[in-house]
């Protein structure tokens, strides 16, 4: 039975541009490439679900194959629910961990100091390797010893002081393991007049979607969307985040391979500099301290698929004293969970040794990117700190001493 | 959002337009939905290599100059000889600060060699394509090897050698051809035939296997002077790699344009597009525009698929979306569009007579030369019948001309390309 709410396979000319553009297909010849992966052997799948092939696990759905099409084939998507409907292989304990980032970041942050030692020991990491197959090179990015959920509850300014309200959409790795960003949110935001809320959120649903834990996500899809209109009715104002692939999740991979319907919640979906930029124009005197920085810029994949580089360009550019470098837009490997998993690490390592060389070739002072594992890849690759565009803005608009510069 | 100037498309006609622009300070975006038919170009471009009665013409300048008075309506028309003269140098300069060089015959046309064996008048070729040593290296009549590798499915060098045989420029050439076994290592294991011209490039590339291959050319074609080989010598290591092939194997090697994805198309839209970034205009690829708003008779701001409801600004746009192939002009049972303005596409109203009665009609298509039409100054007219004052239209969606039957379609683009951002800078006061 054809499910029709994907056949934009048909709409596919066989050009095999994507697959030109394909990071893995480039960087291994494990991977036949999106074209075959995708709308040519959905053909086959449909007809024969014994056609599937497991060459399915290496797409990393970074997307780039849909940026790249010419025709609005949606091949990552297409892959993605391939993957899940025709090719399901054991799940291993690594990849429940891996996916299910609030019921880890929870523990993460209760026992954060142990947490983070034991993922730093090489003991651990060994075994970790060993058994559970997560590589041991690749660094753990570290808990926070609190969740930003608990410092807003405790500590978050009061919204309605100011004349407009927001919804945030923090996102686990704010909430678990870098809640300052989400502190930079709320200033950026104040600074601008604009209070923020947030919701009992759950994670966003993507590594979820990644390791193939679908109706998890589906639900994470409904308890958000359900949560986030009723946030947004009240405050009467968008939602924002800053995480591109939150942003892209909640937009796009809700109705598409979710199959949810999001349209309470869709023409409020901000991300973030696209809420901001507007206002930056019309408030430049917001951005009071100069930040007199060198910075390389990497467009994340999800937020080139949604076309929001445009709106990060334009809000560096409007920092004073910044010099922000744009980067030829191309995926740094990580994708997620992809670059965690020992069998992919590899590629994911060959994906973005292109980029790293693109960045050290700026040697820039920092490195500027809007998504939390494009972050961390860049660190690992190049050993140069990575901070979130919004970041810049607040050392900006606070001036003084939070400032590194 | 504001910007100077937006283009809608990122193709040959987009890219030359946000070039110039760029070059001349303005800050430009270029919004491109999916990548451009460069991907599916052969890389050499064509000014005018066929005449209405269907004579190839050597002299392409003279034959424009004739336009005017032949087809009115046709876009070099708009541009103007020294405008196209002075958009071709442009062109060639801006590619060569990236590395890509474009070889001229003067201001003649020379021919450059398809995979098919046929051999097609144009303007600029890649000069791993035609160059002065194969230009001059004709003249005696050297033997020609058209080579492919083992398992390569899309080039038969059979075929091209069969036609090449018959064509008059070749009859002192003797024709051979024959099969190299790439000895390059895939660690799966994976039979040769599954790579495609892309795959081959990128262990080319990373230098991989250039001393066996060409001794296996050299074991291939030991008598040719010359060896025709599909272009797979990487996508930027082709200028290290050919080189040192041609040390190696003691002969003449040019490269011939195979199946999309075309590395020839390829590196010219790597070249543009290095170059745009490198002169600070922005490149939005995967995103389409699909409508704008219009203010007191100029175009105010345009929305995209994924932007969402926010508008993006500028002051001037330039239209170049293309034609039916990458979604510019659209056909609808009844009547042709144009999806993004709904602009105006005149047509024969019977569909049937659209098109010529054979696939290869030597009358070409009608819908070919369908397009949108313009004012002197490459605007196009709205559906109330009146240009906005800040629109202009370039490339391949424009009305009036046919770049199958002219082999014009190259020079079209970067010409149109060209005059719509002289038109811009005009606008804005800039003697440029």
């Amino acid at each position: 039975m054809i499910e029709l709410e994907n056949i934009s396979f048909d709409h596919c000319l066989k050009c095999t541009v994507c697959t030109v553009y394909c990071p893995v297909a480039k960087a291994t010849p494990l991977f036949p490439g999106p074209k075959q992966s995708g709308p040519d052997a959905e053909r086959l799948r449909i007809k024969n679900p014994e056609l599937v092939d497991d060459s399915l696990k290496y797409c990393s759905n970074c997307k780039r194959c849909e940026t790249a099409c010419p025709s609005d084939v949606r091949i990552a998507d297409i892959i993605q629910a391939a993957k899940w409907t025709y090719w399901r292989r054991r799940t291993r304990p690594r990849d429940f961990l891996l996916a299910h980032t609030d019921l880890m970041g929870f523990w993460g942050t209760a026992l954060a100091g142990l947490v983070n030692r034991a993922a730093g020991a090489g003991v651990v990491r060994y075994l970790l390797d060993i058994f559970v197959k997560i590589p041991k090179e690749r660094p753990f990015p570290k808990y926070s010893t609190s969740t930003f959920k608990r410092w807003f509850r405790d500590h978050g300014p009061d919204p309605s002081v100011h004349p407009d309200q927001a919804v945030y959409f923090h996102g686990c790795y704010v909430n678990y393991q870098n809640p300052g960003l989400g502190r930079d949110v709320v200033d950026v935001l104040a600074a601008l007049g604009v209070g923020v809320r947030i919701t009992n959120e759950k994670c966003c649903g993507v590594p979820l979607i990644a390791n193939g834990y679908l109706d998890r996500a589906r639900k994470h899809a409904r308890h958000n969307i359900e949560g986030l209109a009723r946030a947004a009715d009240q405050a009467g104002g968008p939602i924002v985040t800053a995480s591109s692939t939150c942003a892209y999740a909640l937009m796009y991979e809700y109705p598409g391979i979710l199959r949810q319907d999001n349209r309470a919640i869709a023409d409020r979906i901000q991300y973030l500099t696209r809420f901001l930029a507007p206002r930056l124009a019309d408030r430049p005197d917001v951005l009071k301290t100069p930040v007199p920085l060198k910075v390389a810029y990497h467009a994340p994949c999800h937020l080139a698929r949604m076309g929001g580089v445009v709106d990060t360009v334009e809000v560096l550019r409007r920092i004073p004293g910044l010099d922000p470098r744009l980067l030829h837009s191309e995926c740094c490997g990580i994708s997620g969970t992809y670059g965690f998993k020992k069998e992919l690490y590899p590629i994911a390592q060959d994906v973005g040794a292109d980029l790293k060389e693109k960045i050290l070739a700026v040697k820039p002072d920092l490195v500027v990117t809007d998504c939390e594992t494009c972050a961390w890849q860049i660190e690992f690759l190049t050993g140069l700190r990575v901070v979130h565009p919004v970041t810049l803005l607040a050392w900006s608009v606070r001036g003084g001493a939070s400032s590194p510069v | 959002m504001k910007y100077d100037v937006l283009v809608i498309g990122g193709g040959l006609a987009g890219l030359t337009a946000a070039l110039r622009l760029a070059q001349a300070g303005r800050r430009v975006a270029v919004f491109s939905a999916g990548m451009s038919a460069l991907h599916f170009s052969s890389g050499s471009i064509d000014l005018w290599g066929r005449n209405p009665d269907g004579r190839v013409e050597y002299e392409p300048f003279n034959a424009l100059a004739g336009l005017p008075g032949l087809r009115p309506d046709h876009p070099y028309n708009r541009c103007g000889l020294e405008t196209i003269r002075a958009a071709l140098s442009f062109f060639r300069d801006e590619c060569a600060r990236e590395g890509l060089k474009l070889w001229a015959n003067g201001s003649r046309n020379h021919f450059h060699v398809t995979a098919l064996g046929t051999l097609k008048p144009t303007y600029f070729s890649p000069d791993t394509v035609y160059n002065d040593r194969i230009h001059q290296a004709f003249e005696q009549g050297p033997r020609v090897a058209i080579l492919t590798f083992e398992g390569y499915r899309d080039f038969h060098p059979e075929l091209a050698a069969a036609s090449l045989r018959r064509h008059p420029l070749f009859q002192k050439s003797p024709v051979t051809t024959g099969r190299i076994r790439l000895p390059l290592k895939d660690e799966t294991g994976r039979p040769v035939h599954e790579l495609r011209s892309i795959d081959v490039g990128r262990l080319f590339d990373r230098d991989q296997a250039v001393e066996e291959t060409a001794a296996a050319i050299r074991r291939a074609a030991p008598e040719a002077d010359m060896v025709g080989l599909p272009a797979f010598i990487g996508l930027a290591g082709y200028a290290r790699v050919l080189p040192r092939l041609m040390e190696l194997t003691g002969k003449i090697i040019y490269e011939v344009p195979t199946l999309p994805p075309s590395i020839l198309g390829l590196r010219m839209d790597q070249a543009l597009k290095n170059r745009l970034a490198g002169q600070g205009g922005l490149l939005i690829p995967g995103d389409r525009v699909v409508g704008g708003e219009i203010r007191n008779g100029r175009l105010a701001s345009v929305e995209t698929q994924m932007y969402g409801p926010v508008r993006l600004a500028a002051d001037h746009f330039i239209l170049a979306t293309g034609s039916f192939f990458s979604g510019g002009l659209v056909s609808r049972p009844d009547r042709m569009v144009e999806p993004v303005f709904g602009l105006e596409i005149r047509s024969e109203p019977l569909r049937t007579h659209w098109v010529g009665r054979r696939f290869f009609d030597p009358g070409s298509h009608p819908f070919l030369s369908y397009g949108v039409e313009t004012d002197e100054r490459l605007r196009p007219r709205m559906p109330d019948g009146r240009p906005l004052d800040n629109l202009y239209a370039a490339g391949a969606v424009l009305a009036g001309y046919d770049p199958i039957a002219e082999a014009s379609g190259g020079g079209v683009a970067v010409a149109t390309g060209y005059r719509a951002a002289l038109l811009v800078l005009e606008e804005d006061g800039d003697r440029p």
